[in-house]
């Protein structure tokens, strides 16, 4: 049955200098984090154009949670089960509720963080939520001998349409949170990214806000196959605005996202996704606007 | 890919490809009974495996992740004398997964059970799960067979098995 399929070579680099080196040295092969997406593909086994496999696993470098002063800084292959781990104190509540909502704990005790940030074809609910608590991250670039690391917006990793912009020689190895916490911070999710992706929304959402005045209002819309959405122009227009927002405020909130998402495709999407995103970002706002009407 | 590990209490050395997922192994290579999941996509549920006394979806587990490892599955798991504290709790409340699900479920209930030893073990360790938690994890296996109340209610059960066998030991 397996006839003339060959068994990929598994490179288990035990340093982060070993890495790169293997890295240059076996420029096609595919890295290794967690697997759970790679191994749930429909045609990961048997295939015959398996690349080499470069297990990351064995880095310690990439397995650290760090705290420093300003940031929080999370090694790629850290999972999700560890993550949430790290407790409340210390991680933002709207990544503490992605994390819990995404899969069971038995399965969150491989996916990885880096992982999940470089998922070819799909985008989870993780990149979206980052996005909106503006984390950056380290990108390694191996070119022979020496390599090149530069630390990136993380929405800058995407385009609008959720495409990943890695090069195969590149590679996350930090994801860095800051630890300025927002008043208001709100997840919702509707669909299964790997049953259903053309039904599936998320929405992260974060703001902070002074004296009931908008100072930081920042929020992602990701549809798992084509769209990471992040309104600019909305979050612009949103700072120094009064809570609770009126409902033309609201409206307006709403219809401009519905025109970005319009604009951002040439593609029509389903009607269930436009339908969704329509009453997560409404119901996001009306959120926002009993939180604050509560703190009176 | 020449491995060496442990399935069902048996030390195994098989030659596989590197990136073979272990649900097959252990139905083509191992010819597990119980090892019927060919979901290809990890979402069915019913190839869960204890790997490292770790509840897995064996369809995630790549070859070269097992060496060295040991994998238990329903069958090796009947020999054990934690078997007996689900078998008990099916009995006592009535309800038991269908024969579909059964062995998978199963592993899910143990991998929980182990959770509270560890808890029990010391302050540190892990918390015994809330009923939230019973039924997300139980979840993952998509068959409908058990309602939450059920699964809630087979978990205590045997926990309480499980913990009189712990007071037992010492």
């Amino acid at each position: 049955m397996y006839e003339g399929i060959r068994s990929p070579a598994v490179h288990l680099p035990k340093t982060m200098s070993d890495l790169v080196s293997v890295a240059t040295r076996f420029p096609n092969a595919t890295f290794w984090a967690g697997g759970t997406f790679l191994m749930s593909r429909h045609d990961y086994y048997p295939t015959r154009d398996s690349n080499d496999i470069i297990s990351l696993s064995e880095v310690p470098d990439l397995g650290r949670i760090n705290r420093t002063d300003r940031y929080l800084e999370i090694g790629s292959m850290v999972t999700f089960e560890d993550m949430l781990k790290v407790g409340k104190q210390v991680l933002p509540g709207l990544l503490q509720e992605t994390l819990e909502r995404t899969a069971t704990r038995i399965v969150r005790r491989h996916i990885t963080m880096g992982g999940a940030l470089c998922t070819e074809g799909i985008r989870l609910a993780l990149p979206g939520t980052l996005v909106s608590l503006q984390a950056e991250v380290e990108v390694k670039t191996c070119l022979g001998p020496k390599t090149e690391t530069k630390w990136l917006d993380l929405h800058r990793l995407y385009d609008k349409l959720g495409v990943l912009q890695l090069k195969k020689n590149e590679l996350i190895t930090r994801i860095r949170l800051g630890f300025e916490r927002e008043n208001f911070s709100y997840f919702i999710t509707a669909g299964n990214p790997m049953l259903n992706p053309q039904e599936t929304v998320f929405l992260s959402f974060a703001c902070s806000y002074n004296q009931s005045v908008i100072q930081k209002f920042s929020m992602c819309l990701t549809f798992p196959t084509s769209l990471i959405l992040v309104p600019k122009e909305i979050d612009m227009m949103m700072q120094g605005t009064l809570l609770p927002l009126t409902s033309q405020q609201i409206s307006r909130v709403v219809r401009n996202v519905m025109e970005e998402i319009l604009s951002a495709s040439p593609q029509e999407y389903p009607p269930m996704q436009i339908e969704r995103a329509r009453g997560f970002v409404e119901s996001a706002m009306h959120e926002l606007n009993a939180q604050s009407l509560s703190e009176r | 890919m020449k491995i060496n590990c442990t399935i069902d209490n048996k030390s195994i050395s098989l030659t596989v490809n590197s990136n073979k997922p272990l649900n097959l192994i252990l139905m083509e290579d191992v010819e597990a009974p119980n090892m019927d999941a060919r979901c290809r996509d990890g979402f069915c549920g019913n190839c869960v495996v204890l790997l490292n006394d770790e509840a897995v979806l064996s369809c995630l587990i790549p070859a070269f992740k097992l060496k060295g490892a040991r994998v238990l599955t329903f069958d090796g798991f009947k020999r054990t004398r934690f078997w007996h504290d689900l078998e008990r709790a099916y009995e006592d409340t009535g309800s038991h997964p269908c024969p579909h699900c059964y062995a998978s479920k199963t592993l899910i209930f143990e991998a929980l059970l182990q959770t509270i030893v560890k808890s029990d073990e010391g302050p540190s360790r892990d918390e015994e799960p809330s009923e939230e938690t019973i039924v997300e994890e139980i979840a993952l296996n998509r068959c409908p067979c058990l309602d939450a109340h059920e699964m809630i209610d087979i978990f205590k059960a045997a926990a309480t098995y499980r913990r009189r066998r712990r007071v037992r030991r010492y």
